[in-house]
């Protein structure tokens, strides 16, 4: 009886063992195993939910398996970025759309649940759109020194899509920089911010490109300064703020980035699946037409480098926020 | 000439139609389901307009967003649950209704007048398009702040039977709008630490809690099935009715067509606005909030009337009002189209040939929306037993959805225990909604031109717009004191009367 069970035991271990074997060679093989989910921590509609939506579209083909993108919104990116951090059984096959609420809800609540570098993977980052520095097309500055003068003795209005979003805090980046006298003047989204500016209640904005491109282009807007490292290629006349080489402006470049991170678990085989299918979908022409239209650049940095890029932001933005006096 | 051809080559299309029908009967559909919007079926559709004609795709887009608008009002006539924020107005009149065995009737009221809303909502957008852009301009933080002091003044309107229980409501409804964010400092506000609280506490569960609850808790209390006068499903409305309805119909589209014109405000201030200046001008004001069929009409009218509306700061601007307005630009983009003013110079072809499939739209909007009453309405007869159980798992499902957090099915069930003690206590909704709804405009609007004019209060007189609102907002509340004094002299004269007889 005794070798009975004894020799059962070891069958069972060695068919467990078998199993196990079988299971790690699947994944090293073939990633991914299932459906992938890509999560936008945004609610629907907004730039981020559309971006994921085209990118989750052409990774379709590149992983060939679905790709469902599911909303979690809430208090910026970081009830969604929460439970990404939680991990949970699903984590090896979620992704998440990451941007610069990453960085910016962590600088703004400092007491969150999770760690904004340590607990993730860094992936890929996509799509960088800069912002552009706007002013009225009846506003009386020409450059960016001007305004900059000017506002050493007059305050200054600059609208914004809400508190802790790209467009805030470069105002309030600007803000410090320079030492202008400028006063933040928040508004329900980017498009409830247009008229403002537009019909000149504010004076300035610091708006996503794609947002104010069409308006540049009519003319009902000026765009003084883009805040990218290089010139965009969309407004090859309209200088940086890094070119201006004045008021610690060199020290200015910000751009609206997006890139996918997964949770710290995340495989190994799933991390090097998603780069070629992320190589692949970058490469596509439906990609590039669709980058252009948001008037942005495909991403520079993966790995490493994404993940060195994002422990950068997340140290400025906890400056400008404590600065600024918008930390929790 | 050759434009023309050209608009009807890009318009006559079998696609066009395709996605114009499909659109609409995905929106009555998502619409009519509590906790799915029309925003929510526009996002997720919008991969798939990727692949297809930029003309088709757009009219897609807006054939949900124009059947979800109408499909809400149908759960919040049927079973008390608005399917969306626009329909909550409705059920206020719409339930009533239907708990008389006027399901057919309401419905019937809610699709005609969203159509005839939608309509002139589309012939302001073909024909007034530019002008109505330029007025939209020129609505800055302090105009917008005495629009919304003046949607205020509805509350007294709509504070039937007692002021002091209205007016409570409505601060009661500011009081729990204020939780969240701080719009200016980011910092939180009452939200004691939970961070489900920090984006403010959601509409919709807020919304089927207050209303859907209630009603299923007092079926559970009492044990009895409520009597129903005829069978449910009952007759339509008539064309005499249609008629009495008619100016708070097109009324309430102007109303939704300004409204809608100007980006932020939205649909469910549109219909409370127009349901409260139908209710002032109507003969039958006593039957508001009692299954008065003009009551359903005008919340209807005014939600619908925004739909068209708000494509015109998106064509003409550029600039999307609201959620799915935002979403259509993207699809936009994704054909290379850039609306603005540019897009009417270079692609007005095409253009024109959205405007014949947005007006096309409203026929197909009648004609689907006719079909789904004609099964819906056959929900108002279903045995209340067997009915609340299934609305109680839908109340659950659409708390749920909105965000996908658990934490808002508590919180529509807290709401529903807050709605039964307003049944109780005879407090009034409909103040309390407008007080959550309009709250948080009033506040940043007020901050926002402050932080303008660097704290100069000369900016809320500074233009002809503004004392326009600031003349009818003093009217409007003269006119409710008057109307105070009026009626107790009246009741005064009338019981001193009885006295002596």
């Amino acid at each position: 009886m005794k070798k009975f069970v004894s020799a059962t035991c070891i069958a069972a271990c060695s068919s467990a063992l078998l199993l196990a074997a079988s299971v790690s060679t699947v994944n090293a093989a073939d990633w991914p195993t299932g459906d992938v989910r890509l999560v936008v921590p945004y609610a629907p509609g907004g730039t981020t939910d559309v971006l994921s939506r085209r990118v989750a579209d052409l990774l379709k083909d590149a992983l060939d398996t679905n790709v469902i993108v599911e909303n979690r919104p809430g208090a910026g990116s970081t009830v969604g970025t929460g439970r990404l951090a939680r991990g949970g059984r699903d984590a090896d096959h979620t992704l998440l759309m990451a941007s610069p609420g990453h960085t910016i809800g962590a600088a703004i609540y400092p007491d969150l649940a999770y760690d904004p570098v340590e607990d993730f993977v860094f992936i890929q980052n996509i799509i960088d759109i800069p912002n552009v520095m706007v002013v009225p097309a009846s506003s009386p500055y020409q450059t960016v020194v001007e305004f900059i003068e000017a506002a050493q003795d007059k305050n200054m209005a600059f609208s914004h899509s809400g508190v802790g979003s790209s467009i805030h805090m470069s105002g309030e980046l600007f803000k410090t920089l320079t030492g202008s006298q400028m006063t933040a003047v928040p508004f329900a989204g980017s498009g409830a911010a247009l008229p403002a500016l537009l019909g000149g209640d504010v004076d300035v904005s610091f708006e996503n490109m794609p947002t104010v491109y069409s308006h540049i282009k009519s003319g009902d807007l000026r765009a003084l300064a883009v805040t990218s490292a290089e010139r965009s290629p969309y407004l090859p006349e309209v200088p940086t703020l890094s070119e201006i080489g004045e008021h610690n402006l060199d020290q200015f470049v910000t751009t609206a980035w997006f890139g996918l991170i997964a949770h710290n678990s995340f495989p190994e085989e799933g991390y090097e699946a998603m780069q070629t299918a992320l190589d692949e979908v970058m490469e596509r022409q439906e990609f590039l037409d669709f980058a252009e239209q948001l008037g942005a650049q495909p991403g520079q940095v993966e790995g490493e480098e994404f993940k060195q890029f994002v422990i950068d932001d997340l140290a400025r933005w906890e400056e400008v926020a404590q600065q600024a006096g918008i930390s929790q | 000439m050759e434009n023309l051809t050209e608009v009807l080559q890009l318009f006559l299309s079998i696609d066009n139609f395709i996605a114009i029908a499909l659109g609409v009967v995905i929106g009555v559909t998502v619409g009519s389901i509590p906790g799915l919007t029309a925003t929510m079926a526009v996002a997720l559709a919008l991969p798939f307009t990727f692949s297809m004609q930029p003309v088709a795709a757009i009219l897609l887009l807006v054939g949900i967003y124009k059947g979800g608008m109408y499909g809400g009002s149908i759960t919040a006539i049927l079973i008390r649950t608005p399917g969306s924020p626009a329909s909550a107005c409705t059920l206020l009149d719409g339930y009533p209704m239907a708990q008389q065995g006027n399901a057919k009737k309401a419905l019937k009221a809610a699709l005609f007048s969203s159509v005839i809303a939608d309509f002139i909502s589309n012939i302001a957008l073909i024909f007034f398009a530019a002008y109505l852009a330029k007025i939209a301009l020129n609505f800055g933080a302090p105009e917008f702040f005495w629009l919304i002091c003046f949607s205020l003044t509805i509350i007294i309107s709509l504070a039937s039977g007692s002021m002091v229980k209205g007016l409570l409501a409505a601060l009661l409804g500011i009081l729990l709008s204020l939780v969240g964010l701080d719009s200016v400092f980011g910092s939180q506000r009452l939200t004691f630490g939970n961070y489900n609280l920090m984006d403010s506490i959601s509409f919709i569960p807020l919304l089927i809690g207050l209303f859907a609850i209630p009603e299923i808790i007092e079926f559970y209390r009492k044990k009895v099935i409520p009597h129903i006068k005829a069978k449910a499903s009952g007759v339509g409305m008539t064309l005499a009715e249609l008629k009495r309805c008619m100016k708070s119909i097109v009324r309430g589209s102007l109303i939704g067509v300004i409204i809608g014109a100007i980006p932020g405000t939205g649909a469910t201030a549109a219909a409370f606005i127009s349901y409260s200046d139908a209710r002032r001008r109507s003969p039958n004001k006593a039957n508001f909030g009692k299954g008065e069929v003009e009551g359903v009409a005008a919340a209807e009218a005014g939600n619908n009337g925004v739909a068209g509306a708000t494509l015109i700061p998106l064509l003409s601007l550029g600039i999307p009002g609201d959620v799915i307005t935002a979403i259509i630009l993207g699809a936009f983009m994704v054909h290379g189209l850039t609306p603005g003013p540019i897009m009417f110079q270079e692609n007005l072809s095409l253009i024109y040939a959205l405007f014949l499939g947005i007006m096309f739209s409203s026929l197909i909007l009648l004609v689907v929306g006719n079909a789904a009453i004609k099964y819906f309405s056959l929900i108002a007869d279903i045995p209340k037993s067997i009915l609340f159980p299934i609305v109680l798992m839908f109340c659950v499902y659409g708390a749920y959805a909105v965000n996908n957090m658990t934490f808002d099915i508590w919180l529509m069930l807290a709401f529903g225990v807050v709605g039964y003690l307003f049944n109780r206590t005879g407090i009034p909704a409909a103040p309390f909604l407008i007080g959550f709804i309009l709250g948080p405009m009033f506040e940043d609007n007020l901050r926002r031109s402050l932080l303008i004019s660097n704290g100069d209060m000369s900016i809320f007189v500074r233009g002809p717009i503004t004392w326009f609102f600031i003349a009818i907002t003093f009217g409007s509340i003269a006119f409710a004191v008057f109307r105070f004094f009026k009626d107790r002299n009246t009741k005064l004269n009338a019981d001193k009367l009885t006295n002596e007889t």
